[in-house]
């Protein structure tokens, strides 16, 4: 009798600490985003829903955010927005997708770089049903923005952000010299080859050289002289047009180009523009406040925008989304979340958007005087331009594991750069690339 | 006076050496110092690389526009509760594996903190979100307890092996209990030990990356996710990225130095033993 009085005590006891810990834990937690979700989930439709939209540090999450309570007056549904930055999200939605989390309802992705994973591994849910039930929906979208988001005819995205490669140049160095804009990539070498003075600190020609980072801003060289990353599975990167692309971009920086192109991605290459060390600089549209802003740019009221430059196969630069919006495949609120999405990529709101300067996919946005309002006249002009030419809705071999076949392929760039024979180096690259590739058979 | 020469020689390389190294390690720092008072335009022109100006426009920024206090806020609690309850657990522990020689159990701690940390996170995340504790200090505080406990007691064994035997056993005679006995009698004279583990526990944890990306949500961000918002699609804000980092840098700097003769103690403190 006595002993199981003590058990019972001891038992009690252990009850205690149990409740004790369990209700301190709760204590701290505060307010949990997934508790509240799966909370009004289980309710009716006509209680206040609440979305979660995961995004990235981007200006479109910016001015979004400032447009949510319009929506959440029109529609009831409340949006959570997250934001990370591009890496970050795409470590952290890669987590949350895999362990089959519900959080995610709304996802922003980058299409070419992370979209046909998260498509093969099937964390998209299906859009074309939302995208089909709308008449004509798609008809003003640019088609190569919509071709990144697609699985042969099956939606898994909606194009957010669009960007193409042109040719940021010094309108003041070129009528010094009495040059006219480069119109094809023989004209930009006899440019850049008279405007490169070392001695005054200005090279000819600026652009990316570092391994992975180059391999987006070759591919409009690669596409100009007629190449391409790979076709029906097979690499492409030995074909003798993609040697001379190799060889152009790589003659280019190296004689042309100002000291240690091979460490420069953007900011680094976008910074010796923007200092005035270079006379043209070829990279995304999207980075133009970078060099018009005066906070930020020495030259920032000489800075002249052209279409990118033909070359022997004529105008063909990368036209992609970089950014779209899915739906989480375990969202339990799809249809809120495609109101979202819907509401967000409406004609006024893209509109909106694009004059606080995010470039959208729709054409008569582009086509209309407000939407290009925000963007210099020339840079707007050369994105319709390159809209126009025969546009590749890709600007990296697309893959589930991009990242291997950009460091491989950034390789045989490298060797342009540091002059060395780049035949031999597309060859060796060439074998690893397709082993990549048969590697997602 | 001969005898003096090669000490003037040696000690000219020693001072050389001193401040080389010091010259090496401080010119990120100096670096970011200057940056954070700078204007973008300024960062980048390296011919300005040591000017030094005035504008706190920058610092201005982090605190209006990003809102860093609330992020400085959820650093600091996370890494105070994670140290607390590491030292909870972690002292008692390590007394014990010290005491005991309980090698094995000391072993598989440190193994918890050798594997690499991305691979709790799949199964951390299904669990906390099952528990409804994503974007809350629990869950944060829990998992920042990974790196400090282990840590904590790592620091902490040879410091109680160095410790006589002889006082816990004059406690036990007095009649202490051995838990008594730790309390009252081994902990109060383990002062600089327990200093220098939590010092440079609540470090790691304010520096932690990983954890907190997968675990925190807009509630609960730390300063090492929050450091990103500077960095977008298509810029960079130095500048703001700088101050930032003068921010967050700064409490470990002033800790570490206020504390420094601690953390020397505590860790020589295990290291010579009768």
């Amino acid at each position: 009798m006595k002993s199981s009085l003590v058990g019972l005590k001891k038992a009690a006891g252990y009850l205690a600490i149990v409740v004790g810990i369990s209700s301190a834990l709760v204590g701290c937690s505060g307010e949990s985003a997934t508790s509240s979700d799966s909370k009004s989930a289980d309710k009716t439709e006509k209680k206040v829903q609440e979305i979660r939209v995961v995004a990235a540090n981007h200006p479109w999450t910016e001015s979004i955010k400032k447009e949510l309570p319009a929506f959440e007056k029109e529609t009831g549904i409340k949006v959570k927005i997250d934001s990370y930055f591009e890496d970050q999200l795409t470590q952290k939605t890669s987590v949350e997708f895999a362990s089959n989390s519900k959080g995610i309802d709304v996802v922003m992705f980058r299409p070419l770089q992370d979209g046909k994973m998260y498509n093969k591994s099937g964390y998209f849910a299906e859009m074309s049903s939302y995208v089909g039930s709308e008449k004509g929906y798609t008809d003003d979208f640019i088609p190569s923005s919509l071709g990144s988001v697609k699985d042969g005819e099956k939606f898994y995205g909606l194009p957010l952000v669009t960007e193409t490669e042109v040719l940021y140049y010094r309108k003041d160095l070129l009528e010094k010299a009495g040059l006219e804009v480069p119109k094809t990539l023989e004209d930009l070498e006899a440019a850049a080859k008279k405007l490169n003075d070392p001695a005054k600190g200005v090279s000819g020609f600026v652009s990316r050289g570092k391994r992975a980072a180059a391999v987006t801003q070759f591919s409009s060289y690669l596409y100009d002289f007629g190449g391409d990353f790979m076709k029906d599975g097979k690499s492409t990167i030995t074909s003798p047009e993609a040697i001379e692309a190799f060889n152009y971009y790589g003659k280019m920086l190296n004689k042309y180009g100002p000291k240690g192109t091979l460490n420069m991605s953007w900011p680094e290459a976008m910074a010796v523009f923007t200092q005035g060390h270079a006379a043209f600089y070829t990279d995304a549209s999207s980075l133009f406040t970078n060099a018009t802003d005066p906070a930020k740019s020495q030259v920032a009221d000489k800075v002249g925008f052209a279409p990118f430059p033909a070359g022997p196969e004529g105008i063909k630069p990368y036209n992609i989304t970089s950014w779209a919006l899915g739906i989480g495949a375990n969202s339990e609120k799809k249809d809120a979340a495609w109101k979202f999405i819907k509401w967000v990529e409406s004609k006024e709101m893209v509109l909106k958007l694009q004059t606080e300067g995010n470039p959208g996919a729709r054409i008569s946005v582009w086509n209309s005087p407000e939407g290009t309002a925000k963007f210099p006249k020339d840079l707007a002009e050369a994105i319709a331009a390159n809209g126009k030419a025969e546009a590749v809705p890709y600007d990296r071999p697309v893959l589930i594991n991009v990242g291997a076949a950009r460091d491989v392929i950034g390789d045989v760039i490298l060797a342009g750069i540091e002059g060395k024979d780049v035949k031999a180096a597309a060859e060796k690259a060439d074998k690893e690339f397709q082993k990549i590739l048969d590697s997602e058979k | 006076m001969s005898g003096n020469k090669p000490n003037t020689t040696k000690s000219i390389f020693t001072h050389a050496g001193v401040y080389l190294s010091l010259f090496l390690f401080l010119l990120p720092f100096l670096w970011m110092l200057l940056a954070s008072f700078k204007t973008q335009v300024q960062i980048l022109d390296t011919s300005k690389l040591f000017e030094i100006t005035a504008n706190f426009s920058n610092y201005i920024s982090v605190f209006n526009k990003y809102s860093f206090l609330s992020f400085i806020w959820n650093s600091f609690i996370v890494g105070v509760g994670a140290t607390v309850f590491g030292l909870i657990l972690g002292l008692p522990a390590a007394y014990s594996i010290a005491r005991y020689k309980q090698e094995g159990l000391g072993l598989l701690i440190l193994v918890a903190r050798i594997v690499p940390g991305i691979s709790f996170l799949i199964p951390w995340f299904i669990i906390f979100s099952k528990l409804h504790l994503i974007d809350t200090y629990t869950s944060l505080i829990l998992s920042h307890m990974l790196v400090t406990m282990p840590f904590i007691i790592w620091v902490m064994i040879p410091f109680f092996e160095g410790l006589p035997h002889e006082l816990e056993e004059s406690a036990r005679v007095d009649g202490c209990s051995i838990p008594s006995a730790f309390v009252r009698v081994m902990l109060p004279i383990s002062g600089p030990g327990i200093v220098t583990s939590s010092i440079l526990a609540f470090i790691f944890s304010w520096n932690n990356f990983m954890f907190s990306l997968i675990l925190a949500g807009d509630n609960t961000k730390t300063l090492p996710i929050a450091v990103f918002n500077f960095i977008s699609y298509s810029e960079i804000n130095w500048g703001g990225l700088m101050a930032a980092s003068v921010i967050i840098t700064a409490p470990v700097l002033i800790l570490a130095l206020f504390a420094q003769k601690y953390i020397i103690a505590g860790l020589t403190g295990g290291s010579v033993k009768g």
